[in-house]
């Protein structure tokens, strides 16, 4: 067990060396650089300010300074802000995306673990149309929208009631929380319950759900101690990759609700061309994502007792 | 039993060897042909996608607006509305002198989309007066509008306002300045239908009248149709959506056409060589994977560039193609590693064939399933990127429209005219389901063993 | 034993299966995949069901322990009586559970049949808890009792083990320990040994053989095997495209064959007896479609000996020697073809 955690780790190691490899070289490809960006400058300022970032350097020691610096975990300054290190960047600004990602994974396991569920146990009766119906319409409406519109009904639906019952924008309470998150989570809570629904149908058919009705098991309790854990195993090895949609997938919802996530800080950077918080954050994304995976196969190793010995 | 005669238990003369099959059998296609027919959702879906390729290509040649045209005279006109307009003389300038009588806030003429000319009396001991213009009365919370123009003294005692006017009611407000200038408790206001006016010489630069016409100021005159309304520019919406059309399903069957070719190209490559080659592609292809999707797509868009004159939609592609083709390599080579296993390869190879016939032969149509189904479900996904890149800013250059830049230029006036994100919202929307709905589709009526119990 | 059972007629046989049929609704139209089929067995009896793959074996037993899947399965007709007592559709029988208390099921293949999520002592322990009332720890403990008798070695660690864990014949005594947890009357094994190595499917046939000596119970016993069928039944069903068309007891239907198929089956079987060391001899052709189940006998385009009538018209049973009987037409008193590889009323 161990033994594979160290291995998953070293390779997850190796896989944040590749993104922050392809980061580098992506970003030392943009055409002009973060220098001649709006402020006029004399040349001795310029070869001052590029001497502090080490751009007169041959690109290879650059990448080997880039690295360095990397395995030390400093991201370096920001560019646009040249006093501000891209660590205060990343420590200040994603623990928000972060809450604002897990209450969004949270909703869409346990709603599509839910809604999943309901759809298989009622398969083509009302509830299942229904949700199904929802589910289809979560797939295809873009994020978006369905954040622009539900910030549309909580205008109204405030306005209507003559008092705020759920702030429309910002941050700070539990209340900005819970509709952004909901938005967030909402096309992976779609996407999941297809797969649950899928899952438990297979489950259903299956022999040892046979096995267990041929020894009197009730069905409630064949739904609970035999169906439910074994459906939701496909669910959880989606999970990871769920997890990356979502963190990723959360600069809309910032953008439109006015979140000061790191998604948001990600795309003013890089409308400014801030180099060191553009390749910062990447690499601390990838590095996040990478190792989410990795804590999922491993919490997955614990649900489905054929993996946990399988090292 | 009397019936049965000695006849009846003569042996059976011509004994066929076994029960002949009834059902016709059918090819691989023809079988997952008829079984898509019998899916309605899927066939469905079929027809509008088909509609779809449609109003792209054949859509502007219907529907010949240029997309870039600004009709000014209807500025996020929904669908549907009045297009009627009178005709005025050509604009000229107004210095408050002209009038009409009254006193309080008044409108020194009629109220045109032209412009809103407004007089009043200076407020009692006022030394300066703001001008607000709203959508709404001012309400108990004394909530009057956008500030129009300050006067910082009693000289000025008039306003023309031409911002942005449409045709319907605004609420103008005066209120009375301080000698600090700031904003008192006293005001004027006054509510204002504005009529929708257009000038002579507008009218026949748009071909609404000609010369020749015996048409007069004052006369009414039909403005130009747009059957889904226009943008905050006065652009024509269903030409925008079909200019947008090009770009969007561009990326969204381009993207997909040519990551899912390579992911073919590699996997294949990947699955026929084995072994230690095959180990080393397939590491490269997980490093490939691990890349988060969405920041890349944005550092490739700004590595690549956008050049002077270009809209951005081949640095997209590219990036689309650079990080999506890994699923599909993987697909495709533990397609190729099952199909060998399976052993019928290995019997031609045994005879002798030579690789390109065995590709030809057994490895494409045995993965052409899989990877239509692949390329169908890839569609949705680009698509929904491209809306998102666009919808972020990070997507094509204004003025190329797509959808999705469509979507993010709607969103800023979805409170007062939803139609402008409505309708790219809903061709996104209505695109990216069908192919999902097409996709379930393809996948239950190419292979048994790929369908969800459903 | 129980109340249920006294004030039953002695004579009545534990379980009575009469003209049971099931169809089933499918895309490609209602499959008819048990046609009335009728058959007994009594306590401390084997009862063997043989015939071609398709031909509704697992249907009939499922039918019996309610595990056809409805919709789209239905059983229109027939009756299954335990101790005269009606059980179709019905889950208790004299305030006991059928399934699991009254007849323990066991499948054929073990490695899908049990969750791979639990461990198999607790799978073990469920019916107890479900049937017995006993506690979970209890239950357990019985578990691993029973693992013991099934002969599987260090039970107390195994019982704490998932399926993944274990063996294919393992696995299959571990079924056997849950199907007979609650002592059963009857225990119905649907092809328990078709997944397993021959070497590993004479344990499993032993293993069940004694615990049916020790307690009684009647085995429903489902094979393509003939040589378990030999090894095994005291009684022996043959079924053909939904019908059984032969009946009788092992004996009857081995040595004295009166049903064109059942020799079928028996040449097609490979043997070491040298008495009989004839070639195989697989029968052409394939069971009729029961989508359109034919007018007359099913086996006929397959038949050696079929007559004029055997296409048109269904053939009845004939009964031959005490219970042994067969449904071809071959035994109608006005045929007068008498192939000799099959046995006749008045042989002899
Ligand atoms: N759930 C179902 N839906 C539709 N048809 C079914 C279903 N279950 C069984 N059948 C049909 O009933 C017929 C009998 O099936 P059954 O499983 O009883 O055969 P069997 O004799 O047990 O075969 P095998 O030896 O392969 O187990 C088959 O032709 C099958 O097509
Ligand atoms: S009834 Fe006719 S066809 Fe059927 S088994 Fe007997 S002889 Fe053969
Ligand atoms: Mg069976």
């Amino acid at each position: 067990m161990w033994l594979y955690i160290l291995k998953r780790v070293l390779q997850g190691l190796l896989t944040v060396w590749f993104i922050a490899t392809a980061t580098f070289f992506a970003m030392h490809n943009v055409p002009g650089d973060p220098l001649t960006n709006d402020r006029a400058m004399t040349e001795t300022t310029r070869a001052n300010l590029e001497a502090k970032y080490g751009l007169d350097q041959p690109i290879t020691t650059q990448y080997l300074i880039f690295l360095r610096n990397l395995a030390r975990g400093d991201f370096g300054i920001s560019f646009v802000q040249e006093n501000r290190e891209v660590n205060d960047i990343i420590r200040e600004h994603f623990p928000v995306s972060a809450i604002l990602g897990v209450l969004a994974v949270v909703f869409a396991a346990t709603g599509g673990v839910l809604f999943g569920a309901l759809t298989a146990l009622y398969r083509n009766r009302l509830p299942d149309y229904l949700i199904m119906f929802l589910v289809i319409l979560g797939i295809s409406v873009p994020s978006f929208v369905v954040a622009a519109l539900s910030q549309l009904s909580l205008v109204s639906l405030n306005t209507l009631v003559g008092f705020t019952v759920l702030p429309v924008a910002g941050w700070g309470t539990v209340m900005h929380m819970l509709v952004p998150a909901l938005v967030l989570g909402l096309s992976t809570m779609a996407y999941l319950t297809r797969l649950m629904r899928s899952s438990m149908l297979e489950v259903t058919s299956s022999d040892y759900v046979r096995t267990a009705k041929s020894k009197g098991v009730p069905p409630t309790r064949i739904f609970t101690r035999h169906q439910l854990r074994n459906a939701i195993l496909p669910v959880v090895t989606v999970l990871g990759p769920a997890i990356a949609a979502i963190t990723t997938g959360g600069f809309v919802v910032e953008l439109v609700f006015a979140i000061p996530g790191l998604g948001r800080y990600f795309v003013e950077a890089v409308q400014q061309l801030d180099y060191t918080v553009i390749m910062g954050t990447t690499v601390f994304y990838g590095a996040f994502l990478v190792f989410m995976v990795i804590l999922v196969d491993v919490v997955y190793g614990f649900i489905d007792p054929r993996v946990r010995l399988d090292s | 039993m009397s019936d049965l005669t000695a006849a009846s238990f003569a042996p059976l003369s011509d004994q066929q060897p076994s029960q002949v099959i009834a059902r016709p059998s059918l090819s691989y296609w023809q079988d997952a042909w008829s079984r898509l027919q019998a899916n309605r959702r899927a066939l469905v879906s079929l027809y509008i996608v088909i509609g779809l390729l449609l109003f792209t290509v054949f859509g502007p040649v219907v529907w010949p607006v240029d997309p870039a045209m600004q009709d000014i005279d209807q500025i996020s006109q929904p669908p549907g509305t009045d297009r009627t307009a009178t005709l005025v003389a050509d604009y000229e300038p107004w210095f408050g002198t002209s009038g009409l009588p009254g006193t309080g806030l008044r409108l020194a003429e009629k109220a045109t989309s032209q412009a809103v000319r407004l007089q009043w009396d200076a407020v009692d001991g006022a030394s300066g007066h703001r001008v607000y213009r709203n959508l709404f009365p001012i309400g108990p919370e004394l909530s009057y509008g956008i500030p129009m123009a300050e006067f910082l003294n009693n000289d000025t005692l008039y306003f023309e306002d031409r911002l942005d006017l449409q045709p319907g009611r605004f609420y103008y407000v005066v209120v009375a300045l301080d000698e600090r200038g700031l904003i008192t408790d006293r005001y004027q206001s006054i509510s204002v239908d504005v009529e929708r006016v257009t000038t002579r010489t507008e009218a026949l630069e748009r071909g609404l009248i000609t010369e020749s016409n015996a048409v007069q100021i004052g006369d009414k005159i039909t403005l130009a149709w747009h059957p889904l309304g226009t943008d905050y520019l006065g652009r024509d919406l269903l030409a925008r959506l079909m200019a947008g059309a090009r770009v969007s399903l561009f990326i969204g069957i381009g993207a997909p056409f040519l990551f899912v070719l390579f992911g073919v190209v590699y996997g294949s490559a990947a699955g026929f060589m084995g072994g230690r080659i095959d180990q080393l592609m397939m590491r490269f292809a997980d490093f490939v994977v691990a890349l988060p999707f969405l920041l890349f797509m944005i550092l490739f868009k700004i590595a690549f560039g956008i050049g002077p004159g270009e809209s951005g939609v081949f640095p997209m592609l590219v990036a689309l193609v650079v990080l999506l083709w890994p699923a599909t390599a993987r697909l495709v080579r533990g397609q190729i590693l099952q199909i060998r296993e399976q052993g019928y390869i290995s019997a031609s190879e045994l005879l002798g064939a030579s690789t390109p016939y065995l590709i030809m032969r057994h490895m494409i149509p045995n993965t052409l399933g899989v990877v239509l189904v692949t390329v169908t479900f890839a569609i949705p996904s680009a698509i929904f990127t491209e809306a998102f890149l666009s919808f972020i800013g990070m997507g094509v250059a204004p003025p190329t429209p797509s959808w999705g830049s469509m979507s993010n230029e709607g969103i800023k006036t979805m409170l007062t005219t939803p139609h402008e994100l409505f309708f790219p919202a809903l061709f996104i929307s209505l695109t990216v389901l069908a192919f999902n709905l097409l996709g379930d589709g393809l996948r239950d009526a190419l292979d048994a063993r790929m369908r969800n119990v459903e | 034993m129980k109340a249920a059972e006294e004030n039953v007629d002695p004579a009545t046989p534990l379980l009575t299966v009469e003209d049971l049929q099931v169809e089933f609704d499918t895309y490609g139209g209602t499959v008819q995949a048990v046609r009335g089929v009728s058959f007994s067995v009594d306590q401390g009896q084997t009862l063997a069901i043989v015939g071609e793959s398709g031909c509704g074996k697992s249907v009939t037993v499922q039918s019996i322990m309610g595990l056809i899947p409805t919709p789209p399965g239905r059983i229109t007709a027939g009756s299954a009586r335990l101790r005269g007592h009606q059980i179709l559709g019905r889950s208790t029988v004299g305030g006991k559970e059928i399934r699991g208390a009254e007849i323990g099921m066991i499948f054929q293949d073990p490695m899908t049949s049990l969750n791979p999520t639990m461990t198999i002592g607790d799978q073990i322990a469920e019916p107890l808890q479900i049937h017995r009332g006993y506690s979970a720890r209890d239950a357990f403990t019985e578990a691993i009792r029973l693992l013991e008798l099934s002969k599987i070695p260090e039970a107390t660690k195994r019982a704490q083990q998932y399926p993944f864990e274990f063996s294919g014949g393992m696995l299959q005594r571990a079924m056997i320990a849950m199907a007979l947890s609650c002592k059963p009357s009857i225990l119905i094994a649907d092809e328990p040994t078709t997944a397993l190595d021959v070497t590993i499917q004479a344990q499993i046939l032993d293993l069940m053989q004694e615990l049916q000596k020790e307690t009684g119970m009647a085995i429903i016993l489902i094979t393509h095997d003939l040589g378990v069928v030999a090894r095994m039944a005291d009684e022996v069903a043959v079924m053909y495209a939904g019908k059984v068309v032969e009946y009788g007891s092992a004996d009857d239907v081995f040595y004295r064959s009166a049903h064109p198929y059942t020799v079928g089956l028996k040449e097609a079987m490979p043997t070491n007896d040298p008495a009989r060391q004839h070639e195989l001899k697989p029968i052409d052709g394939s069971p009729p479609d029961l989508f359109a189940p034919p007018a007359g006998c099913g086996y006929c385009p397959r038949c050696p000996y079929a007559m004029q009538i055997c296409s048109d018209r269904q053939p009845q049973d004939h009964n031959l020697r005490g219970h042994h009987s067969a449904s071809c037409w071959l035994h109608h008193a006005q045929s007068d073809s008498r192939p000799e590889t099959l046995f006749f009323k008045d042989t002899h």
